[in-house]
């Protein structure tokens, strides 16, 4: 007599174990898994985790220096306040406590930043890197690597060496100026707050001059790669019907560009609205907060006045304006263009 | 079964333990006592884990004092971890929540009383140090810091001085024709007219000031202590006040040296020329800082320190009141399983006369003991560091500034900024008083 076995249907995980050991391609499914899943772990523990905690602590008034309730320190003594953080940062009044009237501030900041530093970026970058591709084949490694070489280097150092270059008495810009003036001059670049033009403050300036210095050259790289990308069969059409020089840049780089000038404005956009480092070793948010911006607000809400569940909300904000950037400028600059 | 599943699975199971494993604590919790057995006999071996903040000179005093400890407690090990400073504040605020910390935490005074919130701090036994004789021994600005809800929870080992005198270079004060600079000034006016003398300008460019008083420590330390001699307080019952008389006597005297030429505030201040830069690199004559800068700058500037001095700041009211923060000392964690130990520790450490002041001389610090600001101590001081002198004198002056909820927030962040701002002629006394007092009332 024959003996029928019926294999019990198998569900959730354990269908999925039972694929994993005994499917078509099992091998490659488990050396998939166990390549992928080390990944997963990763990024659950550091990423996804460190995320929705962020997000859980906007809606308590949480410090670490108090105990709280048993679960993560949250309830007790770092009470549930809701969306309080949220309504708080719509308190425009101008006796808001501190923290709001310096959130403001910090918003303004860095919107100012990186509105700055995304046209000023493309404006040094693309033109750059158009100049670049057109010298000899044997020059255009040297160029890209003497434009890339400040991305390299630590953001510190950066800001320690535009520190010196700033410096009222000792550094290079006022003694280039005292040189040239046959004058002595102190101007103070990062800490005189009545210093302004056009309405921004100097001290912002002086900073965004030392960021594009060490950002550029990522851009230059990228735009230079897709340069290399456009056919070549294109340009010799535009070439045979006559375009010149600048007609080749505006009609032709340009347009092809596009989905290019997209990622590189995306990518600047979102960078300059985290900046920190840079600003926080030359002028610390000052002076009198005109350098503020978002993630030095964050950092010393968080670390510097453990006022966790504060910094957290507007971290929150951050990743919502970023998103937000991110997404209209996607739409903005969405094109059609296939080459 | 695949006999490879296995592996896998126990490969998978090895990496996320070692990620948890790295999310934990890296000091275990001290085990607790045995159920029926005494917390601490005295035969016992004992181990004591002490967190000090990362300053070469405070932890060879220390490292001393453990040496000569535990030579007369063989029962008892000291073990030191240190950390830089900025760890070692975001370490003490992480894991006395978390109840990893070490038995003894050295502690700047004025965070003692935010960690107690927490039912973090152990008390000092009344056999330890008693109310009375805390206040009959340590001075009141340092213990203060150290006092939460009229409880004592630790003891402080230095006097943290940030007024009352300033490093004054008298060579430089010899070649503008001041000769007779360290026997003192009677009155601001004599200091101010030798601070003009000492100013150096080009082309209308501040190149040295005459006296530098405009840094983020000196700043609120100049502006309490003056509130203090025009007879003031600036913490009263209604709160923080400083919209008051006095403290618009204080801020416009301030704005009044600015305004004599001493100083430039947009040229120096603390991002700018900060104080101790400035001062051993001649770009001041006078400086307002405490005594702790020159061991920090003695081994680059040696020719500085020789022709340096402090010298003793005028005052408004006959006694040279001023305000001063609870300065480092040593607390025990209120999870210590050997707090007997710890006491015993910084009692030793502490509260002997010859201990302190060994541990004072080998940090390069005042005494926050009175018995070593007078006699023998004092002269073992003295020996050692003789531009001490002007400070001694006015110990017994000082006033604790007083409990903040964030005292970083107030004195840097409000009290600097907003009286920097005002120095630099970006606000009037009025406007600059208002929102100091707003804002400091705020942060309560």
């Amino acid at each position: 007599m024959a003996v029928t076995t019926i294999a019990k249907p198998h569900r959730g995980l354990a269908r999925f174990l039972h694929r994993l050991r005994h499917g078509r391609d099992s091998a490659q499914r488990q050396f998939v898994f166990g390549s992928v899943s080390p990944m997963v772990l990763y990024m659950t523990f550091f990423t996804l985790f460190p995320m929705i905690w962020g997000l859980a602590l906007a809606f308590f008034e949480y410090s670490a220096r108090r105990s709280g309730g048993p679960i993560l320190g949250l309830g007790g003594d770092n009470p549930f306040v809701g969306l309080q953080h949220f309504r708080n940062m719509l308190n425009f009044a101008p006796d808001a406590p501190l923290e709001i009237r310096q959130f403001h501030i910090s918003i303004k900041t860095t919107t100012i930043f990186a509105f700055l530093i995304v046209p000023l970026n493309l404006a040094i970058t693309l033109p750059l890197a158009v100049l670049i591709e057109s010298v000899h084949k044997r020059l255009k490694g040297i160029f890209r690597t003497f434009f890339f070489l400040p991305v390299l280097a630590p953001s510190v150092g950066v800001a320690l060496m535009w520190g010196w270059i700033y410096h009222p008495q000792r550094g290079l810009l006022n003694a280039i100026r005292t040189a040239i003036g046959g004058k002595l001059v102190a101007t103070n670049w990062t800490g005189d707050q009545s210093l302004t033009f056009l309405g921004i403050p100097v001290a912002l300036l002086a900073v965004i001059v030392a960021y594009l210095w060490q950002d550029m050259g990522y851009n230059l790289v990228i735009f230079i790669a897709a340069l290399q990308g456009i056919p070549e069969s294109i340009k010799d059409a535009a070439r045979i019907d006559g375009a010149n020089w600048w007609q080749m840049f505006t009609r032709v780089n340009l347009p092809l560009l596009k989905p290019t000038i997209m990622l590189a404005s995306v990518l600047t956009m979102i960078d300059s609205f985290k900046v920190f480092d840079i600003i926080q070793v030359m002028t610390e948010g000052g002076p009198n907060e005109q350098t503020r911006v978002l993630v030095l607000d964050i950092y010393n809400n968080a670390f510097r006045f453990q006022r966790m569940g504060w910094a957290a909300a507007v971290s929150f904000v951050l990743f919502v304006v970023v998103m937000a950037i991110s997404i209209v400028q996607a739409r903005l600059l969405r094109t059609e263009w296939e080459y | 079964m695949s006999k490879r599943f296995p592996i896998l699975l126990i490969s998978l199971l090895i990496i996320a333990s070692v990620v948890l494993g790295a999310c934990k604590a890296a000091e275990p919790t001290p085990a607790p006592p045995e159920e029926g057995k005494p917390a601490e006999p005295v035969t016992e071996e004992v181990t004591l884990r002490v967190w000090t903040h990362q300053n070469d000179a405070f932890n060879e005093g220390y490292a001393n004092l453990a040496e000569a400890y535990m030579a007369e407690h063989p029962n008892v090990t000291i073990t030191f971890e240190t950390f830089d400073y900025d760890t070692y504040i975001q370490t003490l605020q992480t894991a006395l929540p978390a109840g990893t910390e070490a038995d003894i935490l050295q502690m700047f005074g004025s965070w003692v009383c935010s960690y107690v919130e927490g039912d973090n701090l152990a008390a000092v036994p009344s056999d330890v140090l008693s109310m009375d004789k805390a206040r009959d021994t340590v001075f009141s600005a340092q213990l203060a810091g150290y006092i939460c809800d009229d409880t004592l929870y630790g003891i402080p080992q230095e006097f943290n001085i940030e007024y009352g005198a300033v490093l004054v270079n008298t060579r430089l004060a010899q070649e503008v024709g001041i000769e007779d600079i360290e026997e003192g000034w009677a009155n601001w006016d004599e200091f101010i007219a030798d601070a003009q003398k000492l100013v150096e300008k080009q082309d209308d460019v501040m190149i040295r000031a005459g006296y530098h008083f405009t840094a983020s420590d000196a700043i609120p330390a100049t502006f309490y202590s003056l509130i203090l001699q025009y007879g003031g307080q600036y913490l009263t019952d209604e709160g923080f006040r400083v919209n008051t008389p006095e403290g618009k006597q204080a801020l416009e005297f301030m704005i009044s040296l600015v305004d004599a030429g001493v100083v430039d505030p947009v040229l120096f201040n603390d991002e700018e020329n900060w104080v101790g830069d400035a001062y051993f690199e001649e770009l001041t004559a006078i400086g307002l800082v405490g005594p702790w800068v020159i061991p920090e700058y003695a081994a680059d500037y040696p020719d500085i320190v020789d022709v340096t001095r402090y010298i003793q700041l005028p005052s408004f009211s006959d006694e040279p009141v001023f305000v001063a923060s609870s300065g480092w000392g040593l607390t025990v964690s209120a999870r210590s399983q050997v707090k007997e130990t710890a006491w015993d520790f910084i009692s030793y450490a502490v509260l002997n006369p010859e201990n302190a002041t060994q541990w004072n001389i080998a940090s390069g610090t005042l005494p926050a003991l009175k018995a070593n600001a007078a006699g023998a101590g004092a002269e073992k001081l003295m020996a050692e560091f003789p531009y001490f002198e002007p400070f001694l004198a006015i110990l017994e002056y000082g006033q604790h500034e007083g409990h903040f909820p964030d005292r970083d927030l107030v004195w840097y962040e409000i009290t600097y900024s907003r009286i920097l701002n005002a120095l630099q002629g970006n606000m009037s006394v009025e406007e600059t008083l208002e929102t100091l007092e707003r804002e400091v009332n705020e942060s309560y």
